[in-house]
């Protein structure tokens, strides 16, 4: 926990950095005339993550003084952080897919794909479950651009 | 005025719009992993095209659903449909095994009806005279006002007040992306005209509230998948009977007044307000062993107050336009797409709409009720879907609600975005409800900010002016000071844990 807090608490800090260097000064716009500039705001919450991304590390690394832990552990299991990582992999390719066929298209099969990928292998189900929600997302869509919505 | 709002409630359209609100709603509540938060996210897009009253109330009737579907799931599967469901579950579930499943649910769904209309009553009783007083308010008093939420809802919402600080300048920093009010000019745009009206709250939502709990859930099944469900019989003595009704009624209260009292603070959740109830439910009973193991008390203890955090938690919202948790923010974020601001300025603008969305409320507690009582059976084959089929279906329900939307590719790839960040936070523990709540109120502070410097020209002295704004910038410092020294003394208390 003291580990988890001290490493995300650097990211904290980084962003709130990279922030009021780079990200504020460069693209929140600088109008003198304003009475209020317009990087005030986002500033005041840079700093605010500042602030707060200090407290985190520094209490982190007291914890883990304490506890006698180092900020690094081998106790990473890689077949768990595989089986975390895959289904944003997943998801990623599926933007990528849906970058050139339409959603209505492609979605029964990446509904398939992810079931199969998840376990599941009975084909009654594999097909209900890709199929149906497509049927219902095309009749949404037919619906929504008759009334004009979409 | 009051007739024809109530009147308006009760069109067609109106009750379709809250009954499929609350149908859908206790579909998704009655499967576990899927919470209100997720619901709402998930339907905000198919609200696009209702008329703004049918939009919220279908909103506020599916996040009623949620609260008593997750009961179910509860009770008859021992895994809470959401977090706020889980003390419903240390005596559910033993209820339901001893052969008394009906009797379980039918418990737990009149202590969630009659929670969830007595808190609306209080609602509609103590918003409107607190949006005619805040109606009075500034833009000094709003903005320390919107100060004050924030850091309190730091504190309280993950416990860790510093991440929830650091969660909330985030969504600030992210709430600021768009075109300037005052100047017109591009802010943090990055050069993409698409970001122009600032980052787009539906793929804000969905990605770090649904896509990433998504994630989570399949990363779960790593390691839990079988699940087996109490089956639901008809059996002679298996009904809620006139002695159980008079046993959980006195808890009844006492757990609607826990809840609400526990919604209308921001930042508290519903999980604070059940666990809560049920605990003080325990204390003042006379068979306090009895808790745990199937106690009718214990049920209606904890889905009395869960239901009724939710009317409570919109307390804030309509007085004063503070969204106090994840679900209050989504349906700022949902008036907002229907052009309507809302807070005080709702009753002042369009009373007949705020009426109507209570009377809408009213009768989504009615139908909660029919639907709970006569679709038990459906609700209870319903827990037996798999956790690994949800997941797909949901993940292409947020793909699909975001290219309806027209946000195309780019829109995805912002969903991706927030997913990351959204599994990111509840890793980590950063309060993701301060991180979504700031970005949803940081146009609105910003502009109450904004006013508020070029009325007093720079002069603090203008404040001296100002008793309620002074009142509320001392309670920011003192809540952050409280709440600081609790965080550390939190630590300072695990650190020294024996074991540890």
């Amino acid at each position: 926990m003291q580990r988890q807090s001290f490493w995300s608490g650097l990211i904290v800090i980084a962003f709130a950095l990279l922030a009021l260097n780079w990200l504020i000064p460069e693209y929140a716009g600088v109008n003198p005339q304003a009475q209020m500039p317009p990087e005030l705001v986002p500033n005041l919450a840079a700093w605010l993550m500042l602030i707060s991304g200090i407290i985190i590390v520094l209490r982190g690394i007291v914890g883990m003084v304490r506890a006698g832990q180092l900020p690094l552990t081998r106790e990473i299991n890689p077949r768990a952080v595989a089986w975390a990582a895959w289904p944003f992999a997943y998801v990623g390719v599926a933007i990528i897919v849906l970058d050139s066929f339409k959603l209505t298209h492609a979605g029964g099969p990446l509904i398939l794909g992810m079931l199969l990928l998840l376990g599941e292998r009975r084909w009654y189900v594999l097909l209900g479950c890709s199929v149906v929600p497509v049927i219902l997302l095309y009749g949404l869509s037919v619906h929504l651009m008759r009334v004009g919505v979409i | 005025m009051i007739g024809a709002s109530i009147q308006e409630a009760l069109t067609l359209n109106a009750l379709i719009g809250i009954g499929g609100g609350v149908f859908m709603g206790y579909v998704i509540g009655v499967i576990p992993g899927l919470s209100r938060s997720v619901a709402i996210a998930i339907a905000i897009p198919l609200t696009f095209y209702m008329s703004p009253l049918i939009a919220i109330s279908f909103l506020i009737g599916l996040s009623k659903g949620t609260a008593a579907g997750s009961a179910v799931s509860a009770i008859l599967l021992n895994a809470p449909g959401e977090a706020s469901s889980a003390a419903t579950a240390l005596d559910g579930y033993p209820l339901a095994k001893s052969g008394k499943p009906k009797t379980a649910l039918q418990v737990g769904l009149v202590a969630s009806v009659a929670g969830d209309i007595m808190a609306t009553i209080i609602l509609i009783f103590v918003a409107i005279p607190f949006a005619r007083v805040a109606l009075m308010f500034g833009p000094y008093e709003m903005a320390a006002i919107l100060a004050f939420a924030l850091v309190f809802i730091a504190g309280l919402s993950g416990g860790n007040i510093f991440k929830g600080l650091a969660a909330g300048g985030l969504g600030i920093i992210l709430g600021t992306i768009g075109l300037d009010p005052q100047t017109g000019l591009p802010r943090l745009t990055f050069g993409y005209t698409q970001l122009m009206d600032g980052m787009p709250l539906i793929a804000v939502a969905i990605g770090t509230l649904a896509l990433s709990e998504m994630f989570i859930q399949s990363e779960k099944l790593r390691y839990e998948r079988e699940t087996m469900a109490v089956k639901l019989e008809h059996r002679a003595d298996d009904h809620i009977t006139v002695p159980i009704m008079r046993r959980i009624m006195p808890t009844i209260l006492r757990g609607t007044g826990i809840g609400t009292f526990v919604g209308a603070l921001p930042g508290l959740g519903p999980s604070v307000g059940s666990w809560m109830s049920y605990g003080v439910a325990q204390k003042v009973s006379r068979t306090p062993e009895k808790f745990g193991k199937g106690e009718p008390q214990g049920i209606a203890a904890s889905e009395s107050a869960d239901n009724a955090v939710i009317p409570a938690a919109l307390i804030p919202l309509f007085g004063l336009g503070i969204p106090g948790n994840v679900s209050a923010a989504l349906l700022v974020g949902a008036f907002a797409i229907h052009g309507i601001t809302v807070g005080p300025l709702l009753l002042r603008d369009e009373p007949e709409l705020l009426y109507s969305i209570f009377a809408g409320m009213i009768v989504a507690s009615i139908f909660m009720l029919i639907l709970g009582w006569f679709g038990l059976m459906i609700f209870a084959q319903i827990t037996r879907v798999p956790p690994h089929v949800v997941i797909p279906i949901v993940i292409f329900f947020c793909l699909g609600g975001i290219l309806l939307q027209g946000y195309g590719t780019f829109g995805l790839v912002i969903l991706m975005g927030f997913a990351l960040l959204g599994y990111l936070m509840k890793k980590y523990d950063y309060s993701f409800v301060t991180f979504l709540v700031a970005f949803i109120i940081t146009p609105m502070l910003e502009l109450n900010l904004r006013q508020s410097i070029i009325l007093s020209r720079g002069e603090w002295s203008i404040l001296l002016d100002r008793p309620i704004a002074v009142f509320f910038i001392l309670c920011t410092l003192a809540a952050l000071v409280i709440l600081a020294q609790r965080t550390l003394q939190g630590s300072r208390q695990i650190e020294t844990a024996p074991g540890e």
